[in-house]
């Protein structure tokens, strides 16, 4: 089903989108009458997690430090992707890439291949792998419970490539009414541009819950999103000439997500769930190339463009069983088959006749997986002594062509097979101290067996505090570029290595808690982490060869980070306040560069959000800032006489500040958020911190995001029984 | 407040609808025109008949009509020449059919033998009469004459994207030669020097060797250099081993044969690369294919002619061949594959333009395999240089405005700096002069160098004859 099809099922054209949108707003004035002194519920401070637990727990029990995101922190930001919502956290970076509209996420300085995305507790699959080198822009919030992210290599709890952490996302699996049908829908600015029609963000959603019996129950939704691209002074797709105006700097890209849930509650010792989702993503690149295929004989133009269209189609089927048997042991059992496929569309649009022709229509990056997870725990019913056995397998069927990276010479199809069995036991000493060592190993057929080991320690000081110390190794596996390009012509030779190893990550985090509690209130929880991340073997393209130039992937490379960060989180009457600060250095070991300077480099974030409810306004106010100090890399520059030095790169520092305004009407039944995103306006940030290439000059500034803008949303829901 | 507030919404909401209600430009429509798809024709080719294409800028929607009128010299209507339609009133009508992109009509000589070679028929677009907005401009004549081409537009055939021909372009005689690009090895000069040239468009080098005993090099007393004898190695040494890329004789890898048999060294010969045969993504050439291997080779003269020596680099025997210089040619053409002398160029002063693979030369950095590459016959005496359309539009360049002082000596002026391989385009701020061997001026423009498919190896190009 194209969003197109579900546009048309929902709005028989976008400016319906925009009357709908206008009669909502001239409704609102008609509910402004009760108002009950209800509030907002603010964060909670210990809210129940899964994640790295063997079973549900509170937060503050769990051995692991578990940062989560809860459902009334994603409303009061009413972020319309993961992008947006993780772009305030600290120690995650978010940069979007314009050209294709993916959004580059690092997590202590790592890029999305060393960390892994799971939706309930399973790895999301994408166009390159299972779990990481997720593209955040993906994934929609609409469903979501609350999200959990562990920081730190978690190998044994999820296997490889959680070196740098994970970000599980926990769905909504239950509904408090018989049916609640929660239609809303959000349209935006891109930057300064808005018309409502083909310039703006246009979001529109339903979802639907249903408890079909005390023990059935179910859910479906669906999301359409439309964004019109940012054309930031290009002209678009109907712009003829060849002067580089054409296109747009942010693709235009539509979406839509459609995910359905089925849970089954026998009794209070079993639950079942069934989820699907289905995703859909078209992006347009408007080819800024116009070749004016002129005509000599009748001096006449017959402009064309090579344009192309990108779409992804994702699929997931998940079952899970989990419960407790009458022996006392705990099961969780997951089985999922999950597709994603990427395919281009090339195409020539002639601009005289406005038409289009088809020149290809392929798939060039998939990946299939079927996947496998189950864990026993609580063997001895002791309190103090507890074991957790399980296996993790997974088989991906991936497939690459020449489109999806720039240096395959043929396409490729592999089966990669991994077969993980972990097990870890968490023992209390006393009532104070719990330790929980743990191991996995991974087989599979690709690579050498694996493993990865963890040691976790939660020590209750006293007096509100509580220590965590978590070390673990992780490895991370090579990807399709790193083991198979080829590209070897008279000029050129670069070429993957099937042999390389997969990295290897260690990690040790030590985190220090203390809750202060007030009578009336008020509460403060403060957290101090530090942190060291080393990866060994590291892949890097390097040059095998002086003349002829030859290039080879290899484990050659060391990367290393340290940092400690301070956070707290204080609520008081109507106001809820969290910041953070975390100082962090990054060193990296190249050795395969000749030159070299492997010092720590510093940078520091800060980040804060604040809210307000003015409860007989039924109304929350709310901000959120955050500062990305500058950072800092050392590139390869060529001094005055053209060798080779190494000189500190900066990227510039930069603040995103996010407002919004949530005001509920009927009941609590009609909620308007009014928002603004990048209210400091930053769009590029100048950057010396880009070595240049053999083809391509090293650029001066980076396209962080397309400026101011605002947002309206409008949420009805209709609760019944 | 309360109102105030819903009030605030409301008017927010109105802004931002409201708010660059900016659209697109579209496109501007151009006007339906019918033109001669070729400004001249040669008397002398047509003993016969001729038909004469009229092509639409568009595929006709709908029908209409375009006149043309005849106008002539030393020819008259019925004696000389006739038309199909027939003209005695000398117009005549084509119709513009719907769903067709162009029309025909039939030039007839009716004298063959000639008696005369002055007679001259010109047709010019008179009217266009069609549905919407119609213009006469572009090629609105078309001349039948004994005279040379007054130019059109060409599209050599070098073969798509592995860019297997070597095309040789004669501009006032609109005639192309197309040659395989693995049909020959060896250019032997036909001038006054004693020179050998590579065939640089399958990237061979040669690297002169101190044996002057060809059965004396063994594979093992060579293979140190194979790295280095080689293009695209980004070792600015390398120029050594390819022909002066600007096209002089006196710059070729291998150095004059001699008279005296003891200054003439065995070569080692790099034989390229074959003709590669994969299908690269749209845009991107598969010039090389497999290495073509090894050879050594030792050239001697024999009064006025060539003595070859050659041999596999471990064969303790030789092959030799004699061949003989031609004064029409530029070169003598001679193939390891067949073992004999080939035929490659046109006569030296039957070629203008050669689009071909080329041996490059990248500044500090030696070597470099060019494709689309398009060079003037120098050794033959056509020389060019390029014009900026700062200077003068292409179309208003005329033969005042050429200026002797600019032909450059270098075969590479059109070169490879007529088109960007990133994007795919031709550079509409340059266009060419040319004078031919016989002294004939052309302007030349590059027009492209994709198909509509965006594959490359398609160039095309026009030229006009300056007089």
């Amino acid at each position: 089903m194209s969003p197109d099809f579900f546009q048309k099922l929902f709005f028989s054209n976008p400016i319906d989108a925009t009357k709908v949108l206008l009669i909502s707003c001239l409704f609102m004035t008609g509910f402004a009458t009760a108002q009950n002194d209800t509030l907002v519920k603010g964060g909670k401070l210990s809210e129940v997690i899964v994640t790295g637990q063997f079973n549900p727990q509170s937060v503050d029990k769990s051995v692991f430090q578990v940062k989560v995101i809860s459902r009334a922190d994603i409303d009061r930001q009413a972020g319309n992707n993961l992008a947006d919502l993780l772009n305030q956290t600290l120690n995650i970076s978010v940069m979007p890439n314009a050209s294709t509209g993916k959004s580059g996420v690092q997590l202590f300085g790592l890029d999305a291949q060393y960390f892994k995305i799971l939706v309930d507790n399973v790895p999301l699959i994408n166009d390159e792998d299972l779990g990481s080198d997720t593209d955040l822009t993906q994934i929609n919030l609409d469903d979501i419970q609350q999200i959990e992210i562990v920081e730190g290599a978690m190998g044994v709890e999820y296997g490889a490539n959680a070196v740098s952490g994970i970000i599980n996302i926990i769905t909504k699996k239950k509904a408090r009414h018989t049916w609640e049908i929660t239609p809303f829908i959000q349209e935006e600015t891109i930057g300064e541009e808005y018309n409502g029609v083909s310039e703006g963000r246009h979001i529109q959603s339903i979802r639907i819950a249903h408890n079909f019996s005390d023990k059935w129950t179910g859910n479906a939704m669906f999301t359409y999103n439309d964004f019109d691209g940012y054309h930031d002074g290009l002209q678009g797709r109907n712009h003829y000439l060849n002067d580089s105006l054409r296109g747009y700097r942010w693709l235009p890209k539509q979406q839509l997500h459609a995910k359905a849930f089925v849970g089954y509650n026998p009794n209070e010792k079993h639950r079942f769930f069934y989820r699907f989702e289905y995703f859909n993503e078209l992006t347009h690149w408007y080819n800024p190339i116009v070749d004016p295929r002129y005509d000599a004989p009748t001096d006449t133009y017959d402009e064309l463009a090579q344009d192309r269209d990108f779409e992804t189609n994702r699929m997931v089927h998940l079952i899970n069983a989990s419960g407790t048997f009458s022996s006392g042991l705990t099961y969780d059992f997951y089985a999922s088959y999950q597709q994603q496929e990427r395919n281009a569309r090339i195409y020539n649009y002639y601009f005289r006749r406005d038409t289009e022709e088809d020149l290809s229509d392929d798939v060039y990056e998939s990946r299939k997986v079927y996947y496998s997870k189950a864990t026993v725990s609580n063997f001895l019913d002791s309190e103090w002594i507890d074991f957790q056995l399980g296996y993790e397998v997974n088989t991906i069927r991936g497939y690459a062509s020449m489109f999806a990276y720039e240096f395959i010479g043929e396409p490729i199809e592999r089966n990669l097979g991994t077969y993980d069995f972990f097990g870890s036991t968490e023992m209390k000493f006393g009532k104070k101290f719990t330790v929980r060592p743990g191991v996995r190993g991974l087989f599979s057929s690709q690579f050498n067996t694996q493993v990865a080991v963890s040691l976790s320690g939660l020590y209750d000081v006293g007096n509100g505090y509580e220590l965590r110390a978590i070390i673990g190794t992780c490895p991370r596996l090579p990807d399709y570029e790193e083991l198979y390009s080829y590209f070897v012509d008279v000029n050129h030779n670069v070429q993957g290595n099937p042999d390389l190893k997969p990295e290897q990550g260690v990690s040790a985090f030590l985190h220090l808690n203390k809750v202060f509690k007030k009578e009336k209130g008020f509460e403060l929880e403060t957290k101090l982490s530090a942190w060291y991340i080393d990866v060994q073997d590291r892949i890097e393209l390097i040059q095998t060869q002086f003349s002829p130039p030859t290039f080879r992937f290899a484990n050659i490379d060391l990367y290393r980070t340290i940092g400690s960060s301070l956070t707290g989180s204080a609520k008081t009457g109507n106001w809820l306040l969290n910041a953070g600060v975390t100082y962090g250095g990054i060193a990296k070991v190249l050795n395969s560069s000749e030159i070299k300077n492997d010092d720590f480099l510093y940078s520091v974030n800060v980040n804060g959000n604040l809210s307000y409810t003015i409860p007989k306004w039924k109304t929350t106010f709310s901000a959120f800032g955050k500062y990305n100090g500058p950072q800092y890399q050392f590139v390869q520059q060529y001094d005055e006489n053209q060798q080779v030095i190494l000189v500190r790169g900066k990227l510039s520092d930069y603040t995103m500040i996010d407002a919004t305004v949530r005001k509920t009407f009927a009941k609590d039944k009609l909620e308007v958020t009014l928002g603004a995103r990048n209210l400091a306006d930053v769009t590029t940030l100048n950057t010396t911190a880009v070595n240049g290439s053999a083809h391509t000059a090293a650029p001066s500034s980076q396209l962080l995001g397309y400026g101011r803008s605002y947002f309206l949303k409008i949420l009805y829901r209709f609760n019944f029984g | 407040m309360k109102q105030k507030l819903h009030l605030l919404f409301t008017t927010v909401v109105f802004a931002l609808v409201i708010l660059g209600c900016a659209s697109e430009d579209p496109v501007p429509a151009q006007p339906f025109v019918a033109a001669f798809e070729k400004t001249s024709y040669k008397y002398s080719d047509i003993p016969d008949s001729q038909e004469m294409f009229v092509v639409f800028s568009e595929t006709a929607t709908a029908n209409g009509t375009v006149t043309i009128g005849i106008t002539s010299e030393e020819a008259s209507y019925g004696v000389d020449f006739k038309t199909t339609p027939e003209a005695p009133s000398l117009t005549f009508t084509l119709p513009i059919i719907a769903g067709q992109d162009k029309t025909s009509f039939l030039f007839q000589n009716l004298i063959f033998p000639f008696d005369s070679d002055q007679k001259v028929v010109t047709f010019q677009i008179l009217s266009i009469d069609y549905a919407r907005e119609t213009n006469i401009q572009g090629y609105t004549t078309s001349v039948v004459s004994f005279e040379e081409s007054l130019g059109g537009v060409s599209e050599p055939h070098i073969g798509g994207p592995n860019q297997g021909n070597q095309i040789y372009v004669d501009l006032s005689s609109e005639t192309t030669t197309e040659v395989f690009r693995e049909s020959w090895d060896l250019g032997f000069y036909c001038g006054d020097d004693f020179r050998v040239g590579l065939n640089g468009s399958l990237y061979m080098a040669a690297k002169k060797l101190d044996a002057t005993n060809i059965d004396a090099v063994t594979q093992a007393s060579v293979s140190q250099y194979f790295n280095q004898v080689a293009i695209g190695t980004f070792d600015p040494a390398n120029m050594d081993y390819v022909d002066d890329p600007t096209g002089a004789i006196s710059g070729t890898a291998i150095d004059a044969i001699s008279v005296n048999d003891a200054d003439n060294h065995v070569y080692l010969v790099n034989l390229g690369y074959t003709v590669g045969t994969t299908t690269p993504v749209p845009g991107s050439v598969a010039i090389a294919g497999n290495p073509r291997g090894w050879k050594k080779i030792r050239v001697l003269r024999q009064g006025d002619q060539y003595i070859l020596q050659y041999a596999n680099l471990n064969s303790t025997s030789h092959q030799e061949v004699v061949i003989e210089k031609d004064a029409a040619y530029n070169f003598r053409f001679f193939s390891f594959n067949t073992n004999n002398t080939v035929s490659v160029e046109p006569m030296k002063d039957q070629w203008d333009l050669n689009f071909t693979v080329f041996t490059n030369e990248i500044a500090g950095s030696g070597s470099y395999g060019y494709s689309d590459f398009v060079l003037n016959n120098l050794k033959g005496g056509a020389k060019a240089y390029e014009v900026s359309t700062s200077f003068s539009s292409y179309a208003d360049f005329s033969v005042a405005n050429i200026d002797e002082s600019l032909f450059q000596n270098d075969q590479r002026v059109i070169g490879a700096d007529w088109r960007d391989v990133f994007s795919g385009t031709v550079y509409t701020n340059r266009f060419y002069v040319l004078k031919d061997p016989n002294g004939i001026y052309y302007k030349i423009r590059m027009l492209g160098f994709l198909n509509t498919d965006g594959v490359r190896g398609y160039p095309k190009f026009e030229y006009a004859l300056l007089q």
